[in-house]
């Protein structure tokens, strides 16, 4: 489903990615681990089409396509959805008009009539039930007075909504309780099906006891350092950073 | 100097004709108030660029087109269909400055509330209107900076007799809504009028009124001032909308006296005019009082829309919260001045500015100037202004979720101004508000 190859990128002189490769086949979750500065909300912003990076050398293929090539909006169109670290404030944007606009939005582009009023609410309610947003949030502007942990699980929600192939959720834990990271959790495990990746990008490995992952992969100054099953996420916990970081330097 | 004497500008000299008229309408107190405005008008003249407060907003145009006087027109119900005019609330209309009883929507009020033409109030409610009509409006009477002469008052003040008077006394709330509707519409020959409107919330009264500006055709002048009285403990919400032609001239000012313990809320829309500018003042004359000002407005084409805001702070403990936004295309010009004064006797002033424009083209442009004269040491002022384009990471959230990008800076180039709209209380009229800045954005694009 998404082929990375010898990824680099940058912002203006200085190099973030320095050479990832990553393939994510449909059906698999994976993690992406690292320290704070590693690159890894990098390579996620890279991914949905945010302005501001170079990509200096390498390619990336999301369903055959060339992904680079695509503004942010016809990869969403392609099924890709990204979960903001920091979920952007839009004043005067009502939730309902935005969500309804952005599913039309997506079905448009795949050729498919738009969603009917009814069959839209219908979706919506189930899905605020589900990550346990209070209904009225739809009545306000898009994540405008959120608390910290209503934007998190309102990224979740949308994610739920528009159901997309390929899922990366770029530090969808920090900044949540316990409570609320088993209700995101659970709207992501919910998501999980033979059709549909999705890629976790973290920091700590407090996610991945409830979103467990078949692949983590250890990201260091822009390289994935070490590769592995859900095992890694535990000794990364036990070891710290610092010491995969020297097993790995010392393997090169 | 040698030669014959200047001519009269047409709305200085259409006073002489008309002065019988104006004389049957109120006291004679009042035809010396209109007589002395009128020289004091001719005194001062059309302002010109080196006057501060005219800098960026020029009225030449206005200078070189003659003017009538207006009377007779008549506008058609069903032509106000889909405008404010059509909505279905209380009422009072006026066509070309006059009283248009045929397009009023009455309904019952409260006891004691009068809301009805300035000539009816001079019958019925003398004494408020000798308190408080042309108590406050123009005034420079202890006020502190400079520049305070405002010409199109006093010649508003010269022609006043048409208006509307809203009076609440003591206690009363008034649940529904006031709507004063004040439509135009020019023939071949330009006219000019002068309404004049009296806002008066006494003590622990509450209302909301709304004054519209609704142009429906051709080339006029509107020249109104509008007086508010919230008294000690009342609770004010004023809604004005500017939406005259696009050949139009607007000049509008609001004077706001504010007692103690009052709360005045002014959502200021401005829509319309080749040059449209409104002064809104408010003067806070007791402790604890709240004044919150939204201001929204859009300039397309050759516009000129200009906002002169004055916050008067001459008492203690009272907060202000100010925002005015602006969305301006095409080679529109924008002005945003806002003053806020805070006397020495202030203390415990709590004041917020935000005034932030949006330029949608390179030949669009916007002068702004927030202006904070401090005088008390114990207080919390701030303002801020910006000028820009859409907001990056907000474009990218949108796009992000499969929304073009022509589709999602249009959805937030409306959000930008929208959000004053929302604050608006009076729903109905909140939603054709945002109807109808989405038809002139959607115009635009």
């Amino acid at each position: 489903m998404l082929q990375i190859k010898n990824l680099h990128a940058g912002v203006e002189d200085k190099a973030i990615l320095k050479g990832i490769d990553l393939t994510v086949n449909a059906g698999e979750v994976h993690a992406i681990m690292g320290p704070n500065g590693s690159g890894k909300s990098t390579l996620a912003s890279i991914l949905a089409g945010k302005s501001g990076y170079d990509v200096t050398k390498g390619t990336v293929r999301f369903q055959g396509k060339d992904l680079l090539d695509l503004g942010p909006e016809e990869r969403a169109g392609e099924g890709l959805f990204l979960a903001f670290q920091y979920p952007v404030e839009i004043p005067g944007v009502s939730s309902t008009y935005f969500l309804r606009a952005a599913i039309n939005a997506v079905r448009r582009y795949r050729g498919e009539p738009e969603m009917d009023a009814s069959t839209f609410m219908k979706l919506v309610r189930e899905k605020m039930e589900q990550l346990d947003l209070d209904p009225s949030l739809l009545n306000r502007s898009v994540n405008e007075g959120f608390s910290g942990g209503e934007k998190k699980r309102n990224e979740i929600f949308q994610l739920a909504v528009l159901q997309p192939k390929l899922a990366v959720l770029d530090e969808t834990d920090s900044g949540l309780d316990i409570d609320a990271l088993k209700v995101v959790a659970h709207g992501v495990n919910a998501l999980r099906s033979p059709e549909r990746a999705i890629v976790v990008v973290t920091h700590y490995q407090r996610l991945l006891n409830f979103i467990v992952p078949d692949f983590v992969h250890v990201l260091v100054d822009g390289r994935i350092v070490r590769s592995g099953g859900k095992e890694l996420a535990l000794e990364l916990e036990e070891r710290g950073y610092g010491e995969i970081e020297n097993v790995a330097g010392a393997g090169v | 100097m040698i030669g014959a004497p200047e001519k009269a500008h047409s709305l200085v000299a259409a006073h002489a004709a008309l002065e019988p008229s104006l004389a049957a309408m109120g006291p004679a107190t009042l035809r010396e108030l209109r007589r002395n405005a009128l020289a004091e008008f001719v005194r001062l003249g059309f302002p010109g660029p080196k006057h501060e407060e005219w800098k960026y907003t020029h009225v030449r145009a206005l200078e070189e087109t003659e003017f009538a006087p207006a009377y007779g027109a008549k506008v058609d119900r069903n032509n106000l269909k889909g405008t404010v005019g059509g909505l279905a609330l209380f009422t009072l209309a006026f066509v070309n400055g006059e009283r248009a009883p045929e397009l009023d929507q009455p309904q019952a009020l409260p006891d004691g509330v009068f809301v009805g033409s300035l000539a009816d109030a001079f019958d019925r409610i003398p004494r408020i209107l000798e308190r408080f009509l042309a108590r406050q409006a123009g005034i420079a009477d202890g006020k502190l900076g400079s520049h305070l002469d405002m010409p199109f008052v006093r010649l508003n003040e010269a022609y006043m007799a048409e208006g509307a008077v809203v009076s609440v006394p003591s206690g009363v709330q008034v649940e529904a809504p006031i709507h004063l509707l004040f439509v135009s519409k020019a023939g071949a020959m330009p006219f000019a009028a002068h309404p004049r409107v009296l806002i008066v919330v006494e003590e622990g009264a509450s209302a909301t009124v709304i004054e519209s500006y609704l142009g429906h055709g051709g080339t006029y002048f509107t020249n109104c001032v509008t007086e508010v009285a919230v008294g000690q403990g009342a609770t004010l919400e004023h809604v004005r909308l500017q939406q005259e032609t696009l050949e139009a001239f607007h000049l509008g000012a609001t004077q706001v006296h504010q007692a103690g313990g009052s709360t005045y809320t002014s959502n200021a829309v401005s829509f319309g005019g080749r040059l449209a500018r409104h002064d809104l003042g408010v003067r806070i004359e007791g402790e604890r009082t709240e004044t919150l000002l939204n201001g929204a407005y859009v300039g397309m084409g050759d516009q000129l829309v200009d906002n002169h805001t004055r916050i008067d702070h001459a008492k203690p403990n009272c907060n202000s919260f100010e925002v005015y936004k602006g969305i301006l295309g095409g080679r529109a010009t924008g002005v945003f001045n806002g003053k806020i004064f805070v006397y020495q006797d202030a203390q415990k002033t709590d004041a917020k500015q935000t005034n932030q424009a949006l330029l949608l083209s390179r030949e669009a442009s916007v002068n702004t100037k927030p202006q904070l004269e401090i005088f008390a040491d114990d207080v919390k002022c701030t303002h801020g202004a910006t000028v820009g384009q859409i907001r990056e990471d907000a474009l990218f959230y949108l796009r992000s979720r499969g929304l073009g990008k022509a589709e999602a800076e249009a959805m937030l180039v409306f959000a930008f101004a929208a959000e004053v709209l929302e604050k608006i209380s009076v729903r109905a009229y909140a939603d054709l508000l945002e109807q109808t800045l989405f038809a002139k954005l959607e115009k635009e694009r």
